[in-house]
């Protein structure tokens, strides 16, 4: 199936509009091989989003190279699938039919795209709820679609930028082991963005910190936890130590995210 | 206790006239009796304010009547193909600049130039151009509608959620997919706005446009009754033209129901989905 994922050399600056510019990422180069489960991390501000951009090809305008299977790419791509931080579920449409989106825009048929709609719906857990609109579902079932919705596009790399971001903390530790169990059954390669260490660390086989602007890759950790993993692993001890690892990475650059903030 | 019970539904215990409805009822009724009282009083020069029975008498007379029905159908024709020409117009034009924002902006000024100007202006090179029949009145109507449905299908477009785009494009939709799937979706509230204002405009633009010049058209009847001096006959078709403005706008409301309401569920539809 292949799905391994290259970054090399990653910078991208942004145009302020009073003329001046943002140097959002610096040299980023980053590599997540076949089937692996790897997390960005970093502070506000230390340009993980638009990594995630950039990756998806949603933006353009940058240095250095995205590649899958070892070619460059640049735009979007079919073997990427992309979960939004923000609600993205088109409010228009039942579960059913924004799983069913990305089928239907690649022109699968109607019957066919509805059966295999269905198939992410039940691994997402959201059986019986296909025929319901967005505004009849919780937050935590709408990532949930979105979720359903990038598999059914069959993606051999799953790209998620804070996909549970706006959800309460027992709902995100829920969705993990969903996150988990799915991971399992169809082992593609997923890289997650987020800002939740204890997230980072329940889900991931490596844990990528970044520092505040520009953005660079400051360490690279290994999660040498025993798989499979759920929302209860976070209670053993080394647990503990990984994510006191990674917070003694990310205090300095979470508290000059925080002072710049302050500033402006 | 028995009045009461006669007001009130039985069922849900509602007024089955709610004091809004008495309100609108007896302002026609008052209304209608201060005609009445106005048409009887002769302190107006002979028809000017006819009395209604005469009113309703001519109405009758023309409900009857073939030659009415072409004149009925003439001016239907004419607003509702200028009324899909002009916001097809409007549509297809408002989500183009609303994807191209530097031709969106350009165009800015100009539509909003003219958008406000009273289309009427225009009205005598449509006749030199359109010539005095059909096509200035069809031609007239569009433009009337182009406006309010290509502002406010550019407002909309500014209003769609930038994530439902970048959704589409991440599935690499095409143009046209992103059109039908994303953009008008998300657009259907503010094009139905749009619609509406447009109809209305469009009804305006060719009944001017009928009274102005023409040889057929409820606006044409009105002016012709008008200049013969036949009150009465004169109020039948303004009450024609109301009643097909008023079918209009109950359309336009009915369709704003359907589709508006898609995914927004009913108080009653939700159940416990936490």
């Amino acid at each position: 199936m292949a799905g391994t994922l290259e970054v090399r050399d990653l910078s991208k600056h942004y145009r302020r509009d009073d003329g001046g510019s943002v140097h959002a990422l610096d040299r980023v180069s980053l590599s997540v091989e076949e089937g692996e489960f790897v997390s960005v991390i970093g502070p506000s501000g230390c340009g993980k989003s638009t990594l995630f951009s950039i990756i998806g090809g949603l933006v353009g305008d940058y240095e250095g190279e995205v590649r899958v299977d070892g070619r460059t790419i640049r735009g979007t791509h079919r073997d990427i699938g992309m979960v939004f931080q923000e609600e993205s579920t088109f409010p228009w449409r039942t579960t059913l039919e924004n799983v069913a989106f990305p089928l239907e825009i690649a022109g699968v048929s109607r019957a066919e795209r509805e059966a295999m709609a269905l198939r992410f719906i039940r691994l997402v857990g959201l059986e019986g709820f296909q025929d319901r609109y967005p505004a009849e579902l919780s937050g935590g079932m709408k990532q949930r679609t979105a979720i359903a919705r990038a598999l059914a596009f069959s993606p051999k790399i799953m790209l998620m930028d804070e996909p549970f971001g706006a959800l309460d903390e027992q709902t995100r530790m829920l969705l993990g082991d969903k996150i988990l169990q799915i991971w399992r059954e169809l082992k593609q390669t997923t890289l997650l963005i987020t800002h939740n260490i204890t997230e980072a660390v329940q889900l991931s086989d490596r844990v990528v910190v970044m520092s505040f602007r520009p953005g660079r890759i400051k360490e690279i950790i290994d999660i040498d936890l025993p798989r499979p993993r759920s929302s209860e692993s976070i209670s053993t001890e080394r647990f503990g130590r990984y994510v006191g690892a990674i917070w003694q990475l990310l205090r300095e650059e979470a508290s000059l995210g925080m002072i710049e903030s302050e500033n402006v | 206790m028995a009045e009461i019970g006669l007001a009130r539904s039985a069922a849900a215990g509602t007024p089955l006239v709610g004091p809004e409805a008495r309100i609108q009822i007896a302002t026609v009724l008052g209304v209608w009796g201060m005609w009445e009282a106005l048409a009887r009083s002769g302190l107006f020069y002979r028809d000017i304010v006819p009395s209604s029975l005469k009113v309703f008498a001519a109405l009758y007379a023309h409900l009857a009547e073939a030659e009415f029905y072409h004149h009925l159908w003439t001016t239907t024709y004419e607003v509702l193909t200028g009324f899909t020409i002009g916001s097809l117009a409007g549509i297809g034009l408002g989500i183009l600049f609303g994807v191209r924002r530097f031709l969106g902006r350009v165009m800015d000024g100009y539509i909003l130039a003219l958008a406000p100007a009273p289309k009427v202006v225009f009205l005598p090179i449509l006749m030199v151009v359109f010539g005095i029949g059909v096509g200035s009145k069809i031609a007239m109507a569009a433009m009337s509608a182009f406006f309010p449905v290509v502002l406010s299908t550019v407002a909309g477009m500014l209003l769609i959620n930038p994530t439902f785009i970048k959704v589409g494009r991440s599935f690499n939709a095409g143009p046209w997919q992103m059109v039908s799937k994303v953009y008008l979706p998300s657009l259907v509230l503010p094009v139905i706005t749009g619609l509406r204002l447009g109809l209305g405009v469009a009804i305006i633009g060719t009944l001017i446009a009928e009274i102005k010049l023409s040889n057929a058209g409820l606006g044409f009847l009105a002016i012709q009754y008008y200049e013969m001096f036949r009150i009465p006959e004169m109020y039948a078709v303004i009450i024609v033209i109301f009643a097909l403005a008023m079918g209009a706008n109950a359309l336009m409301t009915k369709v704003n129901d359907r589709l508006g309401r898609r995914g927004m569920p009913n108080a009653s539809d939700i159940s416990g989905a936490a």
